[in-house]
Formats: structure tokens, sequence, C-alpha cells
């Protein structure tokens, strides 16, 4: 009974502490991996509400896919917010 | 940055504190039963669809044609993509180098495993969560993991160009759409489910056309995503000696 | 008292993240962090969405049966969680995934057209060459 609130809690808590840290971030690498980090705190309150067919697919989507087209897009233009890129 | 994390600090200890003062001083109720909608969809979903998942009953029948045109918006939104990135791979000729023989033979095995779990998640979708989206994704990403192991061009090589994704796209759309037109022959209406289509083929339970629409959309969503995968790992250089040459 | 805690924190903590990723689409310049910003506000629709049909009890199960014979039903309504957010959100993850992958398309074309992502200078460039004013 106090288990899945608990983890309610918890994962909201870290959802947002990697939200805010996703949009400050003005690398956007270290972006790209706190925003994965967000969809697995929204997959574990997702979890807790008991919906396995959106759990399925928002993390293949959300961790898999996205970082990849995202990360696609930081190779082929810059690296960091602001002009500047890195080999 | 030492002001990104009090300000960080400051939030999360304000939305604690807010939700700590609002559940002990105001008197908010909270849900505690299903929606009327909702019951209905929960306590039918057998009699009206023959498919014991009342999400994929909801995704496929009671609102089918919501799904089909939103597969239409999914079709136009990667062609449009595709619009953009065009250029001709025929002229691309460089052998393929890839990673090393440990991170080739373990992607190998690791991608066959999770080509099985999308079937697996993809056949099942009418009597276990999962269906044709979730398939269809999972399958990309096994694409997403052997483009930069192997390269692009051993895929080129093997004969999976875009073209060809591109069109066993559309032989998908189109047999969806054939699955949703053809209870019209017999005077029913567009996308009817039970009516039609057998409930059960030689015992094993297929939730009339929800298996066939679950199958079409996964061989859509998948070679869509992998033909972006496929555009989006040409090098830049060849766009611009494509330029150039054309 | 936990479970009005635990529902009141969600929606708070929901109105934050797309507070702070409103902030992120309008005042980031970087046109790959408004995409970002983008996918976050995105998703925190869709949990504002699946919240909408979830309720307490315990425990709380997917609304599956176990087999063709129908079951239970008055235990599935009892503990089943809404099907129908749960469908609509679905198709909307991959249809959201597709439409971005097209305005990423966009932003690398764009950035090789002008040769930077930074939304300002964009606009530089292009009043520079007449196109706007």
């Amino acid at each position: 009974m106090i288990l899945p609130i608990i983890l309610l809690i918890t994962a909201s808590l870290l959802s947002l502490v990697f939200v805010y840290m996703a949009v400050t971030e003005r690398d956007l690498l270290k972006a790209v991996v706190f925003s994965a980090g967000q969809s697995i705190s929204y997959a574990i309150l997702l979890q807790s509400m008991s919906t396995p067919d959106i759990v399925m697919t928002y993390v293949t989507v959300s961790v898999g896919l996205y970082s990849a087209l995202i990360l696609f897009v930081i190779s082929k233009t810059e690296r960091f917010e602001g002009g500047g890129r890195e080999h | 940055m030492n002001t990104r994390i009090l300000v960080l600090i400051l939030l999360v200890v304000s939305a604690l504190s807010v939700s700590i003062a609002a559940s002990l001083l105001l008197d908010i109720p909270v849900p505690r039963g299903l929606k009327e909608l909702a019951v209905y969809y929960v306590s039918n979903t057998i009699r009206d669809t023959g498919s014991p998942e009342a999400v994929a009953a909801i995704v496929w029948d009671y609102r089918g044609l919501d799904t089909i045109y939103e597969t239409l918006v999914l079709y136009l939104a990667i062609v449009g993509g595709l619009a953009i990135f065009r250029v001709t791979l025929k002229t691309i000729t460089k052998t393929p180098i890839g990673l090393t023989l440990f991170s080739k033979t373990s992607t190998k095995i690791i991608s066959l495993l999770i080509a099985t779990i999308s079937a697996a998640i993809t056949f099942h979708g009418h009597l276990t969560p999962g269906g044709g989206f979730p398939g269809g994704s999972a399958l990309a990403v096994a694409a997403m993991l052997i483009i930069p192991v192997f390269s692009m061009y051993a895929l080129l090589e093997k004969g999976v160009t875009s073209t060809k994704l591109v069109a066993l796209r559309g032989f998908a759309l189109t047999a969806i759409g054939l699955v949703a037109l053809l209870p019209v022959v017999r005077g029913l209406e567009i996308v009817t489910n039970q009516k039609f289509y057998p409930t059960q083929i030689l015992g094993i339970p297929v939730g009339g056309s929800i298996s066939l629409y679950n199958i079409f959309e996964s061989i859509a969503v998948a070679s869509g995503f992998i033909a972006i995968a496929l555009y989006l790992s040409i090098p830049e250089e060849a766009y611009k000696t494509g330029e150039s040459s054309a | 008292m936990l479970e009005e805690l635990s529902y009141i924190l969600i929606v708070v903590v929901l109105a934050l993240n797309s507070l702070i990723a409103i902030y992120g689409i309008v005042y980031r310049r970087s046109l790959v962090k408004k995409l970002i910003s983008l996918t976050i506000l995105s998703d925190t629709v869709f949990i504002a969405v699946i919240l909408a049909g979830f309720y307490f009890t315990h425990p709380l199960i997917p609304p599956v049966y176990e087999d063709l014979g129908g079951g239970n039903i008055d235990y599935m309504v009892k503990h089943a969680s809404d099907p129908l957010p749960q469908a609509l959100v679905l198709t909307g993850i991959v249809i959201g995934l597709a439409t971005n992958a097209l305005i990423a398309f966009g932003i690398i074309q764009s950035y090789r057209l002008t040769g930077t992502t930074d939304a300002k200078k964009i606009i530089e460039i292009l009043s520079r060459s007449g196109v706007e004013e």
C-alpha cells in the first residue's frame, strides 16, 4: 500500500531535478543525458500508475530513439549552446 | 554554477513544502474510483472486441478510425523529413569499416534478441500489454544499435536502402487501409471488427482485426524510423559533394 | 494523508516542470535546446493526461483480463487502471516522435544554410540578407 506512494513521491521529485538540470545545462550532450534521466523518472511514475502499455512505448521512444535523434542532430551541428564545436 | 544548484534546491524544497502544507491545511479530495466511461470499456471489452486487453481494444476498435488518421499523420511527418533530406545514395560507395569484431558480434546477438522481443510484443498485442506501436519502436531501437556499430554502408551493401524502406511503409499503410475498408464490401461500417473478422482461428484467439492492425502498424512504425535513422547517419560531406555534382 | 500528499505533489511538480520547459522553449537561444525542452513539455503533458485517469486503490492492476473467459468483472472495475487516457497517449508518443524528427531535420537544414543554431544569430543573418524587413 505504502510502497507505490513512496515511489510516486520519489520519482516526481527526481523528475523535477532532471528537468531543471536539462534545461539550464549549456553543454548539449550533458543536456541529452539529463533528458534521458527525466524520461526514466517519468517511466517509474507511469509504472507506479500501473500503465504497462505506455511504459513499453515510452521507454523505447523517449530513452532510446529521442536520445539517438538529438545526438545525431548535435553531431551534425554544434555541441555548446551559443556556438563552439569540439571534436 | 552555484546559483544554479541553489535555485534547484529552492525549487525542490518549495514543491515539497507547498504540497505538505496543502495536504495538511486544505481538504482536497483525491480520486478513489474508476470513471463511468472507463467502467464501460473495462467491463465490455471481451464481449465487444474479442480482446482481453482494454487498451488495444480502444486503440484499434472503439477509436480505430482516430488511430488510422494518426498513422496518416505519422506518414506525412516522416515523408516531410525525408523530403528535406533527399540525396541520391547510389553515388556514395565506400567500404564499410565499423567497430571491432567483439562489438560487432555482441551487437549481432543483442539486436537479434531485441528483434525477437519486438516480434513477441507485436504478435501478443491483443492479449497482453504491447501492440504495434511499442513493437515497431523496439525494432527501430535494434536498427539504431546496428547503424553506429556496423556503419551505414554495411546496411546499404546488404540492400537495406531508404527507398525500399519507404516502399515497405507504403505497403504497410495500404494493408491497414485495406483491413479497415474490407468490411464495406459486405455492407458493414468502416473499421468493423467483430461482425466481419473471426475472433479465433484454429482455437488461437486473434482478437478479430486487432492483431492484423498491430502487425502492419509495427511494420509501418519500424520502417519509418529506420529510414529516418539511415538519412540522419549520412555524413555531411556526402551532401556537399552530392550538391556540387548535381 | 500520504495519498493526498503524493497526489498534490505530482500536480505541483508537473506544473513546475511545464513552466521550466516553457522557459527553455522561449528564452534559451539554441534551437537544439528548444527541441529538448519541447520533448520535456510533451512528456509532461502525457503524464498529466495519464494522471487524469489515475485513482487510489490497492492493488492497482493493468486493464488486462487473464483469458478470454471473462474473469471477475467486479474485481477488474474496482482495481483496473483507466484504459482511455492510455490509448490516447500510446499513439501520441509515437506521433510526437515523428513530428519532432521533422523539426530535427529542419534544424539541421537551417544549420547548413546559416552555419549556426543560435536563434538570434539566424534572425540577424536573415535580416542582413533582406529576407526579413
